[in-house]
């Protein structure tokens, strides 16, 4: 029963972890729908997000109202990096080789790491939790931390929020219109330069989202932002690129797996394939990933 | 929801992530120990001795000057330039200067013997010093054997560096894990009789295996009774463990303390992710690491209050420069150079360095012969650091420092810091001569 028990927080635990990885991979998943640009820099912005949030909270540790504040401006201040790295080098290779694409979204990664670095160093930062998430829960007799409760809290109003963007709003209208053909879209007179831009802008917040999230829940330091990457593109992969929903699951089933795995020490040795593993599994039957459209 | 997006053929998109795969391990955070195999000595021709006047004393250093390392590498480098002024400003060696001539090696073992080649072959170094990543410092003591110049290593940590490893022309001029583990441990001894059930928790790596056997080596020898409970290996990087902690939860009244060598930013992850379990109510810890600045700081009030651990000597604490003014002087200088930042770890790695090499070569009457070097390194000595005395043993060519252990505490307005500072030598509790010719000998084996 205790066994169960420990199965079952270890799940929600997973899960917590997943849906930041959602946040982080959707906006990756979003910015290669629309623009067909595969963003390398994506886990630079989320690193970004983090940082700024850790300026907002170290305002005042532990302090509430801060923390709503970080969760607030944190990714709106990622979603003007990204408007800047749009504007300024983006839109300038649309048309080019994927290739020359991929050279200039690392080369971008690159410089906002560094950027990073010399901001706010090399050395580890930490914020503490806001108060009232502090401490744990006892779920079915096991503690379970409230800040990933939150975590889960928030989960389907992001989705909710996502639906409607996409499903109830002109730009969600064009975006998805856009992800169909870009070419028609533009020839029915669409600005679709204007289309881009706010694309990358949202994907940039939601990663940023995804990172001022994670801050209370790790240590800060450069390097953060090729892990979470790596992790994105799998959880994108598996779901199929452009799907949400997909992402979602991908991403959630991503951090069970990672939960679970650590219950069972044969596993446990081997919980960094298994990422990679389930990618190449789902590439095998599903190439276009679970809930992706064949071209 | 459903979609129209087109999908990029698989074999791109595995290209893609495999690329990524790669940068990920490039990228990764300094990895502190780890070694490889090779055996020691050559045979040693006689040594014409004798100073030149006027020329400099040049020095190669090579270290991880940027990425993650510079966080311990930056401070060692700060206390290695105070030393070298001092000694310049008082003429040097026999009259000679001191230069040193600083590469970085990006954490590389292929990088840094590129340097040390570049350094001895072009800019004519007479020594070799430095490193941070034990793959680094392996790597240059083969280039010092085979190429015939001395190296001294620095902040690298493997043990087999000197000793399994060890030969004529290296030396270490800081401690070894197996120092301040045995330190840790004899702490724990001393202090905490209830630690007799063990978990442990380290990255799955050279560094964390070597403090995992180092440690309960020590700790069975001395209180026989200790057992290991369970084990746990987190990645190098980790970034959840929220897994570990709650399997660690469902070991309460079956272990009594915890063991950990996770250090820099995954430490304070891992402690932060622990906080709200209340883990380290439930258990003891002990930790390799937590009680330097560079994890203490980050962590703030959230700081494991009754963790032990050896830290440096907490110089930020008024009653320890009170007690000590010969090192309260030094810190004021070394703050007054960097702006008010303490010294760490590294910074007094920095500092001895240059001082053990001026004593060295003092000794060989300013030859940087390598067989000259390790006759007077082979007989030992110490030097006089301003926070206490640092041995070089002769047989293995180790320095041994002093080492404190200290335990958390968080002050009420947040801050934390270390009380109960004890101080042991790591002449004290490190494996005798004996032991590490042993050890070589069954290297070489």
């Amino acid at each position: 029963m205790e066994w169960m028990a420990r199965v079952a927080v270890q799940l929600l635990s997973g899960i917590s972890i997943g849906v930041i990885l959602f946040l982080v991979a959707s906006g990756l998943s979003l910015i290669f729908g629309v623009s067909r640009v595969i963003n390398f820099a994506h886990g630079a912005l989320y690193m970004v997000g983090a940082y700024l949030a850790y300026s907002v909270m170290s305002q005042a540790p532990g302090s509430g109202p801060y923390f709503w504040l970080a969760l607030l401006l944190a990714p709106l201040g990622v979603a003007l990096l990204g408007l800047v790295v749009e504007v300024a080098f983006l839109r300038r290779i649309y048309r080019a080789e994927p290739l020359y694409q991929l050279v200039m979204t690392i080369a971008i990664a690159f410089v906002i790491g560094d950027m990073v670095r010399t901001v706010w160093g090399a050395e580890n930062r930490s914020v503490t939790r806001p108060d009232f998430l502090t401490g744990a829960v006892s779920i079915l007799g096991q503690p379970f931390p409230v800040y990933n409760l939150l975590v889960l809290g928030l989960a389907p109003v992001v989705l909710v929020g996502l639906w409607w963007v996409f499903y109830r709003t002109r730009w969600g209208m064009l975006v998805r219109a856009a992800t169909w053909d870009r070419d028609m879209v533009g020839a029915l007179g669409v600005n679709t330069s204007h289309l881009y831009t706010t694309v990358f802008l949202f994907g940039a917040w939601l990663g940023g989202l995804g990172g001022a999230l994670v801050a209370p829940l790790q240590g800060l330091a450069p390097g953060m932002d090729t892990s979470v990457l790596l992790l994105a593109f799998v959880a994108v992969v598996i779901g199929g690129l452009g799907s949400f929903f997909g992402t979602l699951l991908a991403a959630v089933l991503l951090g069970v797996a990672q939960g679970l795995a650590v219950l069972n020490p044969l596993l446990r040795r081997f919980d960094i394939v298994i990422p990679f593993a389930l990618m190449a599994l789902v590439l095998i039957a599903r190439p276009q990933g679970l809930f992706g459209q064949k071209e | 929801m459903h979609q129209r997006f087109r999908f990029p053929p698989a074999w791109c998109l595995l290209a893609m992530v495999a690329a990524l795969a790669v940068l990920v391990v490039a990228c990764r955070p300094p990895a502190r120990p780890p070694p490889t195999p090779a055996p020691a000595p050559v045979g040693a021709p006689p040594p014409p001795t004798r100073p030149t006047p006027a020329p400099p004393i040049r020095i190669g250093e090579i270290n991880s000057y940027s990425g993650l390392a510079t966080v311990y590498t930056f401070p060692y480098r700060e206390g290695l330039r105070m030393a070298l002024e001092e000694i310049n400003e008082k003429g040097g060696v026999l009259g000679r200067k001191i230069e040193f001539i600083f590469r970085d090696d990006k954490l590389r073992a292929d990088e840094a013997v590129k340097a040390a080649q570049e350094l001895v072959f072009q800019e004519k170094v007479d020594l070799l010093v430095g490193c941070i990543s034990s793959s680094v410092g392996l790597a240059l003591s083969e280039f010092a054997k085979a190429n015939k110049v001395f190296y001294f290593a620095t902040h690298c940590q493997t043990s087999r560096l000197t000793w399994d490893l060890g030969h004529e022309y290296v030396a270490r001029t800081t401690n070894n894990v197996n120092q301040y583990v045995r330190a840790l441990a004899k702490r724990v001894l001393e202090d905490y009789p209830q630690c007799k059930r063990w978990l442990s928790i380290n990255q799955d790596y050279e560094y964390g295996r070597a403090v995992h056997e180092e440690f309960f080596e020590y700790m069975k020898k001395h209180r026989p009774e200790t057992t290991v409970v369970a084990e746990y290996w987190p990645r190098l990087g980790e970034t959840d463990h929220t897994a570990y902690i709650t399997a660690m939860l469902a070991q309460e009244g079956k272990a009594d303390c915890i063991l950990t060598s996770l250090w820099g930013g995954q430490s304070v992850t891992f402690i932060k992710q622990a906080n709200p379990y209340a883990l380290f109510k439930k258990f003891q810890l002990v930790h390799a690491s937590v009680g330097n600045l560079d994890e203490l700081g980050p962590l703030g009030k959230e700081a494991p209050v009754g963790a032990v651990t050896p830290p440096f000597i907490p110089t930020y604490l008024p009653e320890v420069l009170q007690a000590d003014p010969k090192l309260a002087e030094w810190v004021k200088r070394y703050k007054d150079r960097t702006g008010g930042e303490e010294p760490t770890t590294g910074s007094s790695f920095g500092y001895a360095t240059v001082y053990i090499i001026a004593e060295t070569l003092k000794r060989t009457n300013g030859s940087t012969k390598p067989d000259d070097i390790h006759r007077v390194l082979r007989e030992g000595f110490s030097v006089q650091m301003p926070w206490g005395e640092v041995v070089m043993r002769g047989c293995d060519q180790q320095a041994l420092p002093p080492i404190w252990t200290a335990v958390v505490d968080v002050r009420p307005d947040g801050t934390p810091y270390v009380r109960d500072i004890k101080a042991v030598h790591g002449k004290d509790v490190v494996r005798s001569c004996d032991e590490v010719m042993e050890l070589r000998a069954k290297a070489k084996r």
